[in-house]
């Protein structure tokens, strides 16, 4: 029976080949604005290193004064000092690692006279931050600790910054000048794909740094600094000095200005928050951290979930293609009912030939599942060209600055998203043709077949 | 074969209530070639539908080949229809873009018969209604009788216990209807019960017997006769 309703079905498509197109190009075209919505919003809000997001923590602890307002959630609070950072970094914590970074500026100059002098941001951190983050080299690899305990000064730059500055060969060993500082190329990171800048906490669609500057090389050099000093304690009025001077000062105040991450095992992590309260009660008794103990050790997951739901564009923009595709969904069935309700006669007299009920429901669905699967397929043809409209507008937005490998996971249409179109067509077509199966099924034979 | 007991048919809608037929008491015997006449509106078309198991009923019962078919679902309904009843209608209700082959298949399919056998029975019914060596035509290349001849092969093919035909020769000329009527009395002859409507009295006469409907209530014309004659006495 199924070979003799998937025949019918067919014959049916072909019957008015106009109006089967019409309502798959319809599905088609709500699918694939939703499918390309529903695709950018699903890999831009991938979480990076998903094999060990839920081992790594952003680490922040309360330092603020007494009189500071309460903060309810993680994103509200600030960074961490300076001392404690180190200190934190100093403590035995068995099978932890801990990493911090802040942002430096200046004039990167090389030694080919052919290349401008260009301005540019790099990132401050620690030797961790690599074996951490995990971002992929294509040549040589970060520092070691060693690096850091004598402050020679090396960099790590990007693949685009390689391009750039050297042509694209192995420039491991090669010197680039911020400012009047000479720094070793150690490393050339290939294009590190980022749904979201997260080490530095701004969960911008920025892409990573260009490069990479030990911190004791930062420090000992004074190169400047680019974070948000969230100070007190007589630190608040000269805290716009800090970026360039006042080192020192800085050094030991209670500015909260360095993002510190730690990756944890699993076993570990309420070890590591007992730990992290022992040293603020440790603290307390030299006379720091007035407030009530407040740490906040949050996990990439979490922290992607929370800024995942404040996306409010991307919402609405989802809730727009989902409103949008149930038009066409609504607009398809339309078609369907008007198609099916011409075959009444039809129907009519296979019913009283003996076809039962379920065997023209069940030919129908076919026919539905048909359409589906057509509407499915071309819809993932609409959204990949959706998404490709889409990253060239990005690319248009950013005058340009962002290159095409650089967005290109961010509007890829992966084997998941794929089937989900697929399964998603056929479902919704499904749904809204169960009424125009069900007023053609219950239509009463008899009165079909009247004499004329 | 066929017995209506007390089986009345009533349409409602919001305003009106149509009593389609009334306390009919009926009883066709296997064989029998039937003519159901009537004024139009009569409910001559309720009662082929009600035979047909194409119509519920309220009132009464229903047996059919020894079953009573009140209250059966509509699944199996639709096996009833399709193993013993065989449907004729005015209009021939062919499928137009299937060739003839394919019309006489439709209702074998549904029996869940193997290719084979199909073929068998389809080519047999064509035989029968002489149409055998047309059957990848399309009807729409058959004259008006012919199209009716393939319906009633699409009604025989599965050895219906009866056929009910819904006048069959009132979209024919003369000349065809003759010849329908003859095919219909030869499908009878060979024991098939057949249940006729027609406007045409002179081939309503040609049946065994002619049942009257008027008004939604059945009298036989013979019973009807009987009676005016013991009232003429």
């Amino acid at each position: 029976m199924f070979n003799y309703n998937f025949q019918l079905a067919l014959k049916s498509l072909k019957d008015r080949p106009s109006l089967t197109f019409l309502t798959i190009l319809t599905i088609a075209i709500g699918l694939g604005f939703y499918t390309t919505v529903k695709t950018m919003s699903y890999q831009g809000g991938q979480v990076p290193l998903a094999h060990k997001s839920n081992n790594i923590f952003l680490v922040q602890m309360d330092n603020r004064e007494i009189t500071a307002e309460e903060v309810a959630h993680q994103s509200r609070l600030v960074d961490t000092t300076y001392k404690d950072t180190l200190n934190l970094m100093a403590m035995d914590l068995p099978g932890v690692k801990q990493t911090f970074n802040w942002s430096t500026y200046g004039i990167l100059n090389v030694e080919d006279e052919n290349i401008n002098p260009l301005r540019t941001f790099a990132a401050v951190t620690s030797s961790d931050f690599f074996t951490m983050f995990e971002p992929p080299f294509i040549f040589g690899n970060g520092w070691d600790k060693s690096v850091e305990t004598s402050g020679e000064g090396v960099i790590v730059i990007s693949k685009l910054m390689n391009d750039q500055l050297f042509g694209g060969k192995n420039s491991v060993g090669e010197n680039v000048r911020i400012g009047t500082h000479t720094l070793k190329i150690i490393g050339v990171l290939d294009t590190w794909h980022l749904t979201r800048k997260f080490y530095d906490r701004s969960f911008s669609t920025a892409r990573p740094d260009n490069f990479f500057i030990p911190y004791t090389f930062a420090m000992e050099n004074n190169l400047p600094r680019r974070a948000g000093f969230d100070c007190w304690a007589g630190n608040a009025d000269i805290s716009r000095s800090f970026r360039t001077e006042n080192t020192e000062r800085l050094i030991n105040s209670e500015c909260a200005w360095v993002t510190f991450w730690a990756e944890i095992p699993d076993d570990q992590v309420e070890n590591y928050k007992q730990q992290l309260n022992n040293y603020i009660e440790g603290q307390k008794a030299l006379g720091r951290f007035p407030r009530e103990i407040l740490t906040y050790v949050t996990n990439l997951n979490d922290q992607f979930t929370y800024i995942n739901g404040r996306n409010d564009f991307m919402n609405v923009f989802s809730l727009m293609s989902t409103l949008f595709f149930a038009v066409c969904l609504l607009n398809a069935v339309g078609i369907i009912l008007a198609k099916f309700m011409r075959r009444t006669k039809e129907v009519s007299l296979r019913r009283a030939l003996g076809a039962k009920k379920k065997t023209i429901i069940a030919q129908h669905v076919i026919e539905v599942v048909i359409i589906g699967l057509l509407g499915g397929l071309l819809g993932i043809v609409v959204a990949y060209f959706g998404l490709q409209g889409m990253m060239n507008i990005q690319i248009y937005a950013s005058d340009y600055t962002r290159r095409v490998e650089d967005l290109q996971p961010l509007y890829a249409l992966d084997l998941a998203m794929v089937a989900n179109a697929f399964l998603t067509g056929i479902f919704c077509t499904l749904i809204t043709s169960i009424y125009p199966i069900w007023r053609l099924c219950n239509t009463p034979p008899a009165s079909q077949l009247k004499s004329q | 074969m066929l017995r209506m007991e007390n089986v009345s048919k009533i349409y409602r809608t919001e305003l009106v209530e149509t009593h389609a037929l009334r306390n009919v008491n009926l009883h066709i015997k296997s064989g029998e070639f039937v003519s159901v006449t009537g004024p139009s509106g009569s409910g001559k078309t309720t009662f082929l539908n009600l035979a047909g198991a194409l119509e519920t009923f309220e009132e009464g019962d229903y047996f059919l080949d020894g079953q009573n078919v009140k209250g059966l679902s509509d699944d199996r309904l639709s096996e009833i229809r399709n193993e013993k009843i065989g449907f004729i209608f005015q209009s021939f209700n062919l499928l137009p873009d299937l060739p003839l082959f394919d019309n006489v298949d439709v209702p074998l399919r549904y029996r869940g018969m193997s290719s084979k056998e199909r073929k068998e029975r389809i080519e047999h019914a064509l035989e029968t209604v002489g149409l055998a060596s047309r059957m990848k035509h399309l009807p729409t290349q058959l004259s008006g009788g012919q199209q009716q001849r393939v319906a009633i092969a699409r009604a025989i093919a599965g050895s219906p216990k009866f056929l009910l035909a819904d006048e069959p020769t009132g979209n024919l000329d003369s000349l065809m209807a003759q010849q329908v009527m003859e095919l219909l009395e030869d499908i009878n002859s060979k024991g098939t019960t057949i249940i006729m409507v027609t406007h045409d009295d002179q081939l309503a006469r040609r049946a065994h017997r002619n049942i009257q409907i008027f008004d939604g209530q059945v009298s036989d014309i013979e019973k009807a006769v009987a009676n005016d004659v013991m009232r003429s006495a």
